[in-house]
């Protein structure tokens, strides 16, 4: 009888936190990666190289250039993006890389809104660096996750 | 506006467009852009001032830029009513990431202020740019346009810092009666174009920042190819050094640049050569919403004592060269990629003392 008990409780504190992870979506688990093709030559590249990157500069891997892809499928990704990965204000940031347009032509990042249309992007492009939401990109065998940016 | 082409732009905009697509770059390891700036200025000013070549009441600048591998490929086309020339064009090699040899037409690098804000107005808080820094087809008395081989090496120094090297060698501009004037790459080139030499030695306390400090150089021999110059100059040639330093600095919400320049102007058939500096300093202050304001001080010495700058004054008696500038405005960003700005200076040229008033709206597309 008290193991009946301790079964439905258990049971209803898994169903209280599914749905508690289903309606939040800032939960616990909440992780952004760093990814790339799994075609990649890319192994790991560290936090001033993906500033870098991401800021118009170049950077090489194994003689190839990188290529960043912008995600702004979603805002929070594109706020955590702005604070985290180029510790800018998103007005300085546009402002950035217009000016490296300006100053020597360098090619802005491309910016995707669809993640389904960005992964397509990152799978077709062995060079291509871009970062998602660790549950969107998770059994994706396509993809390759290099590191977490950001955990919550 | 019948001279202002508007289809060229419109042209551009179109030629662009696939290459902003980002499946066009997915399968060949390319990727190309392009960046549109645009202005549009309103000038009122007392005395004999008038808004001339420097202030058109419109313009674009289209800035476009290709890169595959280590090759890049990278164009300024500006535009307005009066005026349509390719400012930049350039091809390189990139042998290490950030390290570029360039050749063909571009901004010598010993000027703090050009090689910074170029021809795009949006990326330039104030309106008008420092006397010393204007360019030849504006009555600027310094070579800007260098056709040539460039070299940009930008190297990491220190945890976050790094150190950004230019030089340029190429064919300076002419000295004729309207003034410097540089190899065009789609016009005429008249007068003969001898050897200029530039550069800057900077340092940057961040890889990716805008913030520098450092030395700037140029040495350019200039041709005189008409009798009127000739005549006024009393040398066939002339050989313009320029030394200098500057300082670009952001800590938010302040700004400052400061630059100063000594020229030394070398002459051949008579005995004294001359020389003169001018500088100036601005400083800028971000306010809540948008908002930015600025004020500007330039100076100079022994100028009005050049026979050189002489010849760059308009003879109508109209401010083309300015002694000393007084510049004081507000710049609002009220939305992504726009701003309008309002700017009043005070200047005394040569012959004259003036006042003026700015208005400006500015953007970068898309």
């Amino acid at each position: 009888m008290e193991r009946g008990v301790s079964v439905k409780k258990f049971a209803a504190t898994a169903v209280l936190l599914t749905i508690l992870a289903a309606t939040n979506p800032v939960s616990a688990a909440e992780q952004l990666v760093l990814i790339v093709s799994v075609d990649s030559k890319v192994q790991q590249l560290d936090s001033q190289e993906v500033r870098k990157l991401f800021l118009g500069l170049t950077v090489t891997h194994s003689g190839d250039r990188l290529r960043p892809v912008l995600n702004e499928a979603d805002v929070r990704v594109k706020e955590i993006f702005l604070q985290n990965i180029v510790s800018m204000s998103e007005t300085t940031y546009d402002r950035s890389v217009l000016r490296l347009a300006l100053i020597q032509g360098q090619v802005k990042p491309v910016a995707y809104n669809d993640i389904g249309l960005l992964i397509r992007a990152v799978v077709a492009d062995p060079t291509a660096v871009s970062y998602a939401w660790a549950k969107d990109v998770a059994h994706d065998s396509r993809i390759k996750v290099l590191r977490v940016l950001w955990y919550d | 506006m019948p001279n202002f082409c508007l289809r060229e732009v419109l042209l551009c905009v179109v030629l662009s467009l696939p290459w902003t697509n980002p499946a066009f770059a997915q399968h060949d390891h390319s990727s190309s852009d392009f960046e549109v700036f645009v202005a549009a200025e309103a000038f009122h000013g007392t005395g004999q001032t008038h808004s001339g070549d420097a202030d058109p009441w419109i313009d674009a600048d289209l800035v476009f830029g290709f890169t595959k591998h280590q090759f890049r490929v990278f164009g300024e086309y500006y535009i307005t009513p009066d005026e349509r020339d390719l400012e930049r064009f350039q091809m390189g090699f990139e042998f290490v990431p950030e390290t570029v040899f360039w050749i063909g037409r571009f901004h010598q690098p010993g000027s703090a202020w050009n090689t910074e804000h170029h021809h795009g107005q949006y990326l330039q808080t104030g309106i008008t740019r420092p006397y010393i820094e204007r360019w030849e087809d504006e009555h600027g008395i310094i070579p800007q346009h260098i056709t040539g081989a460039l070299f940009e090496s930008r190297q990491s120094m220190g945890e976050d810092g790094a150190i950004q090297i230019s030089g340029g060698v190429g064919a300076a501009p002419a000295l004729s009666d309207e003034g410097l004037d540089a190899i065009s790459l789609i016009g005429d080139n008249p007068g003969r174009h001898r050897l200029s030499v530039t550069g800057r030695l900077a340092y940057l306390p961040q890889y990716v920042g805008a913030s520098g400090i450092g030395l700037l150089f140029g040495h350019d021999d200039l041709s005189v190819s008409s009798t009127h110059t000739l005549g006024s100059l009393q040398s066939n040639d002339a050989k313009v050094t320029l030394y200098g330093a500057y300082i670009d600095w952001t800590a938010d919400p302040w700004r400052i640049v400061a630059t100063n320049y000594y020229v030394d102007v070398a002459l051949t058939q008579i005995a004294r050569n001359e020389s003169f500096m001018s500088g100036y300093l601005q400083v800028e202050r971000q306010l809540p919403r948008g908002f930015t304001v600025f004020g500007r001080v330039e100076d100079s010495a022994r100028m009005q004592k050049s026979r050189y700058v002489a010849l760059f004054d308009d003879a109508g008696g109209e401010i083309v060269i300015a002694l000393r500038r007084q510049a004081l405005g507000v710049r609002w960003d009220f939305t992504r990629r726009q701003a309008l700005t309002v700017e009043t200076s005070h200047i005394v040229s040569l012959n004259q003392k003036s006042n003026e008033l700015r208005a400006q709206w500015s953007a970068a597309f898309p």
